[in-house]
Order: C-alpha cells, then sequence, then structure tokens
C-alpha cells in the first residue's frame, strides 16, 4: 500500500513543528525520513500512523485517511523510547501484544518464535525485560511490532544508542523485513543509514528540502555526503 | 480486556514491592492502628491533698485510680516537680478544685473516674449510661474501624494503578497499546478488572483479618462489607488511572497526594460531617471514600444491610461512570479524535 501525504502541517502549543509535508512513499521500499534531532521526525511518524491528527492536508495509507482504526492491524510501531513493560518476561511481552491482534493462538505461538529468531532473543526470552541490556530492548521492540505481520512499519529512531556491530545486525533484519514485503518508514539522525535506504525524505525546521531516491539524492552533492544537503539548507534560513 | 487483565496481574506478581503493598502493608497498618487505638489499661495517677474531706478521698480511691498524698500549697508546683502525676485534687475556699497537667486522653480518664468517684456519694447522681448502638467500652478502634477499612481498600490500590498509568503513559506502552486495535473501553475494563483481582483479595484478607484476628465487632453481615470495599477498590482503579492523566512521573503522583488523598481522609467519617463548620463537611459527598466509609459503618455499627447501603453505592457507582468518562477521553487523543488546533 502506498503511503501518500499532501501539504501536511502540525503545530503545538502555536509552534509550527511541520510544514506543508508531500510525500509519496511506494509499497515494498525503505524510505529514510533524515534530519537532525527535533526537526519534526517523530511527529511526522505520529502522523502517519494516527497516534495524532494534522492541522491541515491529508494523509493516506492505500485508500484509507488516517487516523483510522481499520488500519490499526496493518500497521507496525517501534517507538523512540523502548515501550516495553519491565516487570514481564521478553515473551510475555509478545504475548500480550499478539493477543491484541485477530490471531489465532497456534498462529500467534509459532509467529512468536519466528520472530523471536529474527531478533536473535530465543535464549532470553525467559528473562524478565528489567534485566534486558538496551540492545536487547531494542531488539523486543522490534520484535513486537513485527510480530502481527504489518504491510508497512514505521520504525522511530530504531538504531539510537546501538553499537556499530548491532546497528549492523538491525540493519539486516529491517532488509530481511523488506524482502517479506513490507513498506518501511525509518527515521534517524545519522547520515551513513541512508545508505541502507531506497529514497529518503531529508527534513530541516520542519519542512522537507529533499526527498528523491538514494542515488539521485546523492547526485545532487558533490562528494556524496548528504550533509551538504542540509549545511545548504542551512545557509538558505540565514 | 481478558488479555490487559491477565498482563496487569502477571506484571504485578512479578513486582514484589506491589505485592506487598497491596496484601500486607494494610495488615501491617491495620494491626498498628488496633494497638494505638485499643483501650489501654492505664491508671492514671492522682494526688489528693489532706484537706480533702475524708469520704471524697476514700470514694475517689475506690476508683480506677493510682493514689497518691500530696500536702503543698501550690498545686502547680507539684504537677511540675512530679512528671507522673496526671491530676491534683486539692481543696480552695471549701471548694474542690481540680488541677490537671494537659488536656489528654490521660486526665480525661482521670476525670472520668474521679467524676464516677464523687458520684457513687451521691446515689441519685449515679447515671446508668446506654448506647443504642456499640458499649461503653468500646476502644476508638472499635468505634472507627470502618474508617480505616475504607481508607486502605482505597488508598493502595489508588498508588498501585497510578504509578502503573503514569509509567504507562511516560514509557510510551499506553500509546503503542492504542497503536493495536484494542477498543478504548476494553483498555480501562481490563485494567479496572486486573487491579480488581488483587483490590479482592486484600478485602478478603483485611476484612477476614480485622474480625476474627483484631476482633473488631460488626453488628451487620461482613458480606457487605467486603463488596462495599470491592466496589471502593474499583473507583480507586479509576481514580488513579485518572490522577495519572495530570502526572508526567511517579514522583508527581505523590506530590499530588495531599490534594487528593489527604482531604478525603477528613471526609470519610473520622470527623462526623456535621460538626466540620461552615458547611465544609460537604465537601465529604464529593470524595468517594465518603460513600464508601457510610456504606461500611452502616454494616459494621448499625447492623443494617442492602436497604441502607444501596444510595451510598449508587453514589459510588456515579462517582465512577463520571471518572471511566473522564478516562475515555483522555485515550480518545490517541486514536486521533481530539479537535483539530487552530
Amino acid at each position: 500500500m502506498d503511503l501518500r501525504l499532501n501539504g501536511v502541517s502540525k503545530s503545538f502549543h502555536q509552534q509550527n513543528v511541520l510544514q506543508q509535508i508531500d510525500l509519496l512513499i511506494p509499497s515494498g521500499e525503505i524510505c529514510g525520513l533524515l534530519g537532525p534531532s527535533g526537526s519534526g521526525k517523530t511527529t511526522l511518524i505520529r502522523l502517519m500512523i494516527g497516534a495524532i491528527q494534522a492541522d491541515t492536508g491529508t494523509i493516506q495509507i492505500g485508500d484509507n485517511s488516517m487516523p483510522s482504526f481499520k488500519m490499526l492491524p496493518e500497521i507496525g510501531f517501534m517507538p523512540q523510547n523502548d515501550a516495553l513493560y519491565e516487570d514481564l518476561s521478553g515473551l510475555a511481552n509478545l504475548q500480550f501484544f499478539g493477543s491484541l491482534y485477530n490471531m489465532s493462538r497456534q498462529d500467534l505461538t509459532e509467529r512468536i518464535e519466528e520472530v523471536l529468531t529474527l531478533v536473535d532473543l530465543t535464549n532470553d526470552q525467559k528473562k524478565l525485560v528489567r534485566h534486558y541490556s538496551g540492545g536487547m530492548k531494542k531488539r523486543l521492540s522490534l520484535a513486537i511490532s513485527i510480530l502481527h505481520r504489518p504491510t508497512v512499519l514505521f520504525l522511530d529512531e530504531p538504531t539510537v544508542g546501538i553499537d556499530p556491530v548491532l546497528r549492523r545486525q538491525i540493519w539486516n533484519q529491517f532488509q530481511a523485513i523488506r524482502a517479506q514485503g513490507t513498506t518501511i518508514v525509518v527515521s534517524t539522525h545519522v547520515m551513513d543509514e541512508i545508505n541502507e535506504c531506497d529514497r529518503a525524505a531529508l527534513i530541516y525546521n520542519g519542512r522537507i528540502i529533499a526527498y528523491d531516491p538514494l542515488d539521485r539524492l546523492l547526485a545532487q552533492t558533490e562528494n556524496g555526503q548528504v550533509e551538504e544537503l542540509f549545511l545548504l539548507a542551512g545557509k538558505d534560513v540565514t | 480486556m481478558w488479555q490487559l487483565a491477565r498482563r496487569v496481574i502477571r506484571q504485578t506478581l512479578n513486582d514484589k514491592r506491589s505485592v506487598g503493598l497491596i496484601l500486607l502493608a494494610p495488615l501491617l497498618i491495620f494491626t498498628l492502628i488496633y494497638f494505638l487505638l485499643g483501650n489501654d489499661d492505664y491508671t492514671p495517677i492522682v494526688a489528693i491533698s489532706q484537706d480533702v474531706p475524708a469520704p471524697v478521698s476514700r470514694a475517689i480511691e475506690k476508683q480506677d485510680l493510682s493514689i497518691k498524698t500530696y500536702n503543698g500549697s501550690d498545686a502547680n508546683a507539684y504537677l511540675k516537680e512530679h512528671e507522673t502525676v496526671d491530676v491534683v485534687l486539692d481543696m480552695k475556699d471549701n471548694e474542690l478544685a481540680l488541677n490537671l497537667r494537659e488536656p489528654s486522653t490521660k486526665s480525661s480518664k482521670a476525670l472520668r473516674e474521679i467524676q464516677a468517684g464523687l458520684a457513687t456519694l451521691q446515689p441519685t447522681m449515679q447515671l446508668e449510661t446506654n448506647y443504642l448502638y456499640g458499649d461503653v467500652d468500646q476502644s476508638t478502634f472499635d468505634a472507627l474501624g470502618f474508617v480505616f477499612l475504607s481508607l486502605f481498600s482505597f488508598f493502595f490500590v489508588f498508588i498501585l494503578s497510578a504509578m502503573a498509568l503514569v509509567k504507562e503513559r511516560s514509557g510510551g506502552t499506553l500509546e503503542r497499546l492504542m497503536m493495536t486495535p484494542i477498543r478504548q473501553t476494553d483498555v480501562i475494563f481490563g485494567y479496572t478488572l486486573g487491579y480488581s483481582v488483587f483490590a479482592s483479595i486484600q478485602a478478603i484478607l483485611v476484612v477476614l483479618y480485622a474480625t476474627t484476628v483484631l476482633d473488631l465487632p460488626s453488628e451487620g453481615s461482613i458480606i457487605w462489607v467486603f463488596l462495599t470495599m470491592l466496589g471502593l477498590a474499583v473507583v480507586a482503579v479509576l481514580f488513579g488511572a485518572t490522577i495519572s492523566i495530570f502526572a508526567q512521573s511517579e514522583l508527581q503522583v505523590v506530590q499530588l497526594i495531599p490534594f487528593t488523598i489527604i482531604p478525603q481522609i477528613f471526609f470519610s467519617g473520622l470527623i462526623p460531617l456535621d460538626l466540620i463548620p461552615y458547611g465544609l463537611g460537604n465537601i465529604g459527598y464529593i470524595t468517594p471514600i465518603f460513600y464508601g466509609a457510610s456504606a461500611i459503618k452502616e454494616v459494621l455499627v448499625y447492623g443494617n444491610g442492602w436497604s441502607s447501603i444501596w444510595p451510598y453505592w449508587l453514589g459510588l457507582f456515579l462517582y465512577g461512570a463520571a471518572l471511566f468518562l473522564l478516562n475515555m477521553l483522555a485515550l480518545n487523543k490517541y486514536r486521533g479524535h481530539q479537535k483539530r488546533h487552530g
């Protein structure tokens, strides 16, 4: 399902967080939302999943206008903070979130095993999340967000505070999820990670300063560093 | 709803402090209150001047008092010197003069005993006291037990649910939960159900402990007491959930206690509402603990049943319904039903 945003603006307390966002994210691609912290990435993701409502403009996933109760089973969401129940085991977290979707008991059990393998937590599934390391929590959070086989997956800064080895692993998992046909929208402020995406939107001060497939984005730069585009945008403002 | 209730139960069981808070803390505090407010066997010490007529001093000596002789002229100086003496009984201008140390339970007990002794001198002045409810020997604990039953069933469940929900709001699990196809009513019912399981165990434990081990007298059927405590606990869960909307962290829940819990204690029946001046007693009608405590009092003290407690239950129910709606409104924001800004 394609994701379409038309003229979306959002403000909090009279402060414009996002202005006139137009995006078309084609089905089955990884789309990066790249920008410094505070640029509006999280707000954009929350608008797209329907957790908040836009002041102006429309957001559509397929033919459904967001927010849409009907679309909730199709959406996977991995929030920026871990959002896990610390007093439950990893397995119990998965069982709980899984039970809220319309899945048969057997399907759920099999799927839990599958995602645990994918994020490499099979051996730690019985431990309380309280005793998990930061990386394990990230991976469990990812497992929960893909448990119900969403068609569109939203990841809010999934690699923040993660060491390079684990970051590599996590990106490999995203590629594997995409290979199964899932559309992925992932926000990050790490410029290198753009190379993992099919296309990327560069967000600066609540506006999209560039949005293109990766090769075309890089072609706009002199030495293949997207940072240049941000520096250019910064100059325009001043 | 059931999934959520089961999760709440599992989660609470994995956190031993929460289990201790809800099951053991009430028993511990109840026991303390029993000793603090129970009948004491303190014998007041009275110093009687030799000037007091012999028949009078003899009558007083027969009472449950410990007697000392006093032969000074300045009673206050004597009291200052002898710190254990509670009362000095002296003669001044041919009249009995009582000098008490300070207004305290010790002094008032001494006063009661002295008056009883004096009454024996004049048999027609003797009073036979009868209470319609309760009896003379009842301790403060027996008389006010209903207040503590209602306070406990409210307070501990409130703390637990407010803390847990604040954690869900600030930790993002609530948003994640609302991004699944769960219904808003199921979220609130699920929470209430989950904590009600602990609340019922707590109610059974506390009521049984109070009535059997601590001998709290009950005129009516304790089933009504138990059910009222459960109803009050359900309101406490919803109350906690509502407070969590206004708190950003667990610390802020604690900071809100002076506004949310402490005023309720005053209107729980600890002080009769019509003794509170300027009609402030009417505030009781907007505190949930008032309804719970009044219903429990009807049963424990007056020995009444359903016919007398239903208005209070109705009050609790309406309170719960209002809090339920508030929570529904608060959850709406996650589903994008809130009004557009600007």
